[in-house]
This record gives structure tokens, C-alpha cells and sequence, in this order.
């Protein structure tokens, strides 16, 4: 495998990819575009997505095991606060914005405002931090970002005829991974093809977003501990077994990534709006002011920040958690049918791709991390646990 | 003496030639195009109008005054039906007070949303929404469809299916607030809106869809056998928003105006009025003759 093409793998070029391909196809052939799209639409968003997102937790859970990056948890107290407060200061800015216009019927899509581009994240956090402390508090203020948006939209809210009863089949699934662990299954397999059907019908008949079905047995699956970084990690080798779900799943979600940004991001150019400039400004400004503000309170309170974390950091810490772009697309879909709005808030999403800029901008104005002092660059492959040394 | 004489009469002729034009210039304007039946289904179309400002009342005025010899006895509005804040006053202000005359007659009026309007206005009695966000209503041969085209969730998409299949009168005539094709510079054609919508309506011979948004009056050529008019200037204003294209049929951006219609038969009759009473575009459209 070429370097080049494991750089694009690793770093999930496909969405870029399949967004620019949407963009263009949208504003040219619009009426052919909508067709696929919307064709597309359920297969991608409902059910492939389940897969990515399941991905994701896998790699997240891991993280929290002993040797992980997460791992004490307990340690990812203040950036899981620092995450809450962005995701607040992000939604109270996008319900202001719609409030000060008078378009009511966009207040509904507030759950995007949660929304944070983990791989953006990250990809920022190594720019700029490199593997440092700063790096992961990066990413765990992202994670619980994601997380809130996740919780947000687990209920949907445009399914023609729920079932909350349907939830008992969620809860059999769960039984039967639990089963199958104690059984000592190491493989997979049998959680997603008999676990896995069972949820997946148990959220669409309830109502709840099926993309979150894979979420309840992700925790049975096998795990290895691990360094979490999405972007960029190279050698994994415990986990490239035939039955590890990251290594299966590593090219179909590839697959999956290009043809979610292929249906979700293609937006008129004259398409923007009031839900446009309300995500933009609740990304933007709203979150690094959350973040800011909640980080301030936790300090207030005690709570340690990590080693070589400061305030100049915290800032270029809480700008680079400002794109929505992936997640923001996602939950949009999730929130808002084919229609205008969702176009104006989906371009909101896409034009957060600005805010990638902002960290950098700060991180050179402040001195921080690569564009600070050579001393402080010391290639640690730090955790969180660093900082309380 | 003489010149004094012809002094005071050249004013005086000027004065008669003066109103004798204008008399014939009001006539001209105030000259009522539609067919004016008395069994007829008379109603206007409004979009985009909730602004409360005095645009808004003199759009509403020429309705009266047109209301007096064509007697259109309900009003279909495209939504944006309020702007602003939407408090008990603001109703006031922006609705009664404006068409009060209209009410008072017994005009009624039926709403859809637009994307300034909140939801819960659809329990505004006034508005006739019963309470939904969708609903449909039939008037002799014509049924109305009136869609929530902020939330065409799959509930909505369903329920339209099934009460165009349901539907037994000539004429279908769908409308709501953004429209499927316009060439209004800021907003324009819906396209994501027409791939769910037309299939459907082409399927269940639609014969009119009315829609606002675009603050310009434009009449759509037929698409698919479909008439297409965006009316979003009872209130609001574009001016110069017209982006002419091959799909114009024709169109007015240069003040606001309203829609009389009416329905007579396989005919349907259209006026469209300034808001200085000037009409700016009028036809016919017959049913059945699917362009």
C-alpha cells in the first residue's frame, strides 16, 4: 500500500472528496443530484452511518481502557466539561440567532449547533499541538460535543408512526451480546449479524435515530487498548485480526464516509439563510465561548488543567473545536427533511469549514504549540494523565 | 380681456382633458378580466404579506375595493403570514386590521406556513388551519391541498399521497410556501422540494400550484402539465428580483400585488393587481388541455 494511499485512508480524504463532488454536481445538474441524493438518503444516513458511528465508539471505548489515552477517565473530567460548555454556549447562540429573526421553525435544528467534525478536530490538535496533552483535550472536548449532539437526536423527530415498544427488541439484542460474550466469542460476527439486525429494527420502529443502533453492543465487542487517535495512526497491529470490527469495517467505512458526504453535503450556493448564519455564528463564536467560559468555572473550582495547557492554549484549544462540517451534515439530516431549512443549516455546516483557519491564525498570534516555543515541542506522546504528574 | 379669457380656459380644458384620461386610465385599471360568474369558485391568493407596514394596507384595500365587484368569498395565503413578532397584537396589526373590511364580508381565510411563521399559529381560528399543518378543503369542484413545505417529513408525504388519491374533484390545486420553480434572484427554484413533490402531483393530475417566498409575482410556463404561479408580494418586496428566464411566463416585480381567481367550469381565470390597482397579468388556464 502506497504511503499516499494510506494518508488518504487515515485522514478520510473521501469526504472532502465525495463534498466537493456534491457541491459541484449540486449547482449543476440540481435536479439529478436531489434524485440520487434523496434515493441514497436512508441507506446511507439510517443504516451505514450505524456502522461508522460504531467505528467511531469502538475506538473511543478502547481508549478508555488501561494503557489507553483515556485512560484514567477520571482524568477527562475537565475537557468533558469544557466539551458540555461548548455544546452549550454553541446551542444558547444558535437559539439567540434564530431568536433575534423571525424564523421559528428553524429553532428545531439547535441539535447541530452541538455538532463538532471529529476528524477536522484532530487533524488541527496535530497540526498545532502535535501528540501532546493539548492534542487530547482537544479531542475529548470533541468526543463530548458528539456525544451531547448524538443524545440530541437520538429521538427523531419526522418518523411517520413510532413504536416505543419497539424498544424491548433494542433490549434483546443487548441480552443476546451479552450472551455471546460470556460465551467467549472473540469474534464479531455474531453480534452484527444477530445483535445487530435486532437493534437496528428496535430504534427505526421506536423512533430512535437507527444510525445510534450499533451503540448498544459496541461495548460487547472485543477491545484492545489503545492510543486514540483516529488521523494519522499508522501501525495498529493488535488490531488488524480478521476479527477486530476496526479492521473488517477500516474500507467499508471508508466507502460509507465518501457516500455520506456525497448525499448530505450538495447545497444550493444561493441556498444559504437565517439557519445558515445561525450555525455559522453558534460554531464560531458560540462554542469557544462555552468552552472558554466552562473551563474557567471548572478552574474556579479546583479542577486541574493539564501540563502545558494554559490559557493561550485553551484558546487555539477552543477555536480549533469550532468546524461543524461532517457531524453538523449528519445531524442536520437527522433533524430536518429534504427542504429548505435543511438546506440553509447544511450549508451553515459546510461554511464552518472558515473556522479551521481561526486556530491556526490564534496558535501563530499566541505562540502556541508548533508556532511557539522549540522547547515545548518535545515529542511526548502524552495523555491527560501527564498533566497531573 | 381675450387673452385674460383664454387664460382661464386653457386651465379649465386642461382640467377636463386632465380627468377625462384619468377616468379612463382608472377604468382601464379597475377593469375586471375574470369572468365573474355567479356560480362560479372566486378566490384570491395572497403571499408574504404579514409585514403590518402600509404596503401590507394597501395591498389589502385594492383587495377590498376589488372585493366589492368580484366577491371572492375566501382567500388562500402562501405563507410568511406574519413577520416578526407574533404576539396576540401582532395579529392585530398585521392581520385584522389590514383585511378587516374582507372579514367583516365573511371572507375566509386559509393559511399555509411559511418559514417567518410559527407553527402554533395554525391554532389561530382566523387562518382556518384546524389546527394542522396540512390539511385540504374543497370548494364545488376544487380541492385545495395546502402543504407545510418547511417539514415535508414522511408523515406529510403520506398523508398528500393518500388525499390526492382520495380525491374525486376536477380540479387540484396545491399550495404552500416555497416554490418548486420560481426565478426570483434570491431563493428561486426548490429543487430538492420538486424531486419529492412532483412526481406526486404529476401522478395525481395537479392541475395549479401557488406558492411565495420569492417576493415577486412570476407565472411559471407548464411544467409537466402543471401550472406554476409564485405570488410572494402581498407584503413584501423584491423589486428588480425577477431573474426572466425560459422558464418566465410572465412575471411583475416592480410593486406588490395579489391574485384574484376563479373557477368556472374546465376554466380557470386569473387576475394579478398591483397595489395600485394596475393589472399586471391576467389569463386563463383550461383543464384537461395539458400543455
Amino acid at each position: 500500500m502506497t504511503r499516499a494511499w494510506r494518508f488518504s485512508v487515515e485522514h478520510y480524504l473521501v469526504l472532502p472528496l465525495g463534498g466537493l463532488i456534491a457541491l459541484v454536481w449540486a449547482n449543476t445538474f440540481e435536479a439529478s443530484y436531489f434524485q440520487v441524493s434523496q434515493a441514497l438518503a436512508f441507506v446511507v444516513n439510517d443504516v451505514g452511518m450505524a456502522f461508522v458511528i460504531a467505528y467511531l465508539a469502538q475506538e473511543v471505548i478502547e481508549a478508555t481502557l488501561p494503557g489507553g489515552t483515556l485512560h484514567p477517565r477520571r482524568h477527562t473530567l475537565v475537557p468533558v466539561i469544557a466539551g458540555v460548555g461548548g455544546t452549550l454556549g454553541a446551542v444558547a447562540v444558535y437559539a439567540a440567532y434564530i431568536q433575534s429573526t423571525d424564523e421559528h421553525v428553524l429553532l428545531q435544528g439547535w441539535p447541530i449547533a452541538c455538532a463538532v467534525d471529529l476528524l477536522v478536530c484532530l487533524a488541527i490538535g496535530r497540526i498545532i499541538f502535535g501528540r501532546s496533552a493539548a492534542s487530547t483535550f482537544l479531542l475529548v472536548l470533541a468526543i463530548a460535543g458528539d456525544v451531547a449532539g448524538l443524545l440530541t437526536i437520538s429521538r427523531r423527530h419526522f418518523v411517520a408512526d413510532a413504536h416505543p415498544a419497539a424498544a424491548v427488541l433494542i433490549v434483546a439484542a443487548i441480552g443476546v451480546s451479552a450472551w455471546l460474550r460470556r460465551a467467549g466469542l472473540r469474534s464479531m460476527w455474531p453480534h452484527l449479524l444477530l445483535s445487530g439486525p435486532l437493534t437496528w429494527l428496535g430504534c427505526y420502529r421506536a423512533g430512535i435515530h437507527p444510525a445510534l443502533s450499533l451503540l448498544p453492543i459496541v461495548p460487547f465487542l472485543a477491545h484492545t487498548a489503545r492510543d486514540l487517535n483516529v488521523v494519522a495512526d499508522a501501525d495498529r497491529p493488535t488490531h488488524r485480526t480478521a476479527h477486530h470490527f476496526e479492521s473488517v469495517f477500516e474500507y467499508p467505512v471508508q466507502a460509507i464516509a465518501f457516500l455520506f458526504a456525497l448525499v448530505n453535503a450538495g447545497v444550493f450556493v444561493r441556498g444559504f439563510g437565517t439557519g445558515t448564519w445561525a450555525v455559522l455564528t453558534a460554531s464560531l463564536a458560540g462554542r469557544p465561548a462555552g468552552v472558554l467560559t466552562a473551563v474557567a468555572i471548572a478552574v474556579a473550582a479546583g479542577l486541574p488543567l493539564p501540563r502545558r495547557v494554559g490559557w493561550r492554549e485553551l484558546i487555539v484549544i477552543a477555536l480549533a473545536a469550532s468546524p461543524t462540517l461532517s457531524f453538523g451534515l449528519f445531524v442536520a439530516a437527522a433533524v430536518f427533511p429534504a427542504g429548505p431549512l435543511l438546506i440553509e443549516t447544511r450549508m451553515g455546516a459546510l461554511a464552518t469549514a472558515a473556522g479551521a483557519l481561526l486556530p491556526l491564525a490564534a496558535a501563530r498570534i499566541l505562540h502556541v504549540g508548533r508556532f511557539g516555543d522549540l522547547a515545548a515541542q518535545e515529542p511526548v506522546r502524552a495523555k491527560l494523565t501527564e498533566g497531573h504528574a | 380681456m381675450v387673452s385674460r379669457a383664454c387664460d382661464v380656459r386653457i386651465p379649465r380644458l386642461l382640467i377636463v382633458v386632465g380627468l377625462v384620461s384619468a377616468l379612463a386610465v382608472e377604468f382601464r385599471a379597475q377593469d375586471l378580466s375574470v369572468p365573474n360568474r355567479s356560480d362560479s369558485v372566486k378566490f384570491a391568493a395572497i403571499g408574504d404579506n404579514g409585514t403590518g407596514d402600509q404596503p401590507q394596507y394597501d395591498v389589502a384595500n385594492q383587495m377590498d375595493l376589488w372585493h366589492r365587484r368580484f366577491p371572492f368569498d375566501m382567500v388562500i395565503m402562501l405563507g410568511d403570514n406574519l413577520y416578526g413578532r407574533q404576539r396576540p397584537a401582532d395579529f392585530v396589526t398585521k392581520f385584522e386590521r389590514p383585511y378587516k373590511p374582507l372579514l367583516a364580508a365573511g371572507v375566509k381565510f386559509y393559511a399555509s406556513l411559511g418559514n417567518h411563521d410559527k407553527t402554533s399559529n395554525n391554532t389561530y381560528e382566523p387562518f382556518n388551519m384546524g389546527g394542522q399543518r396540512y390539511y385540504s378543503f374543497a370548494r364545488s369542484n376544487a380541492r385545495f391541498f395546502v402543504l407545510d413545505s418547511n417539514y415535508l417529513d414522511p408523515a406529510q408525504l403520506a398523508w398528500i399521497r393518500r388525499v390526492l388519491g382520495d380525491s374525486k374533484e376536477a380540479w387540484k390545486i396545491a399550495y404552500f410556501h416555497h416554490p418548486l420553480y420560481s426565478d426570483g434572484g434570491r431563493h428561486g427554484s426548490e429543487v430538492d422540494l420538486r424531486v419529492r413533490l412532483e412526481p406526486l402531483f404529476v401522478n395525481y393530475g395537479v392541475n395549479v400550484v401557488y406558492s411565495g417566498h420569492d417576493h415577486i409575482y412570476e407565472r411559471v410556463k407548464p411544467q409537466k402539465g402543471i401550472y406554476y404561479f409564485v405570488a410572494g408580494s402581498a407584503g413584501e418586496l423584491r423589486q428588480g428580483d425577477l431573474k426572466r428566464s425560459s422558464l418566465t411566463a410572465a412575471g411583475f416585480d416592480q410593486d406588490r400585488s395579489f391574485m384574484l381567481n376563479e373557477i368556472a367550469g374546465d376554466d380557470l381565470f386569473f387576475q394579478v393587481i398591483s397595489r395600485t390597482g394596475q393589472t399586471v397579468d391576467q389569463g386563463v388556464i383550461h383543464r384537461g388541455a395539458r400543455p
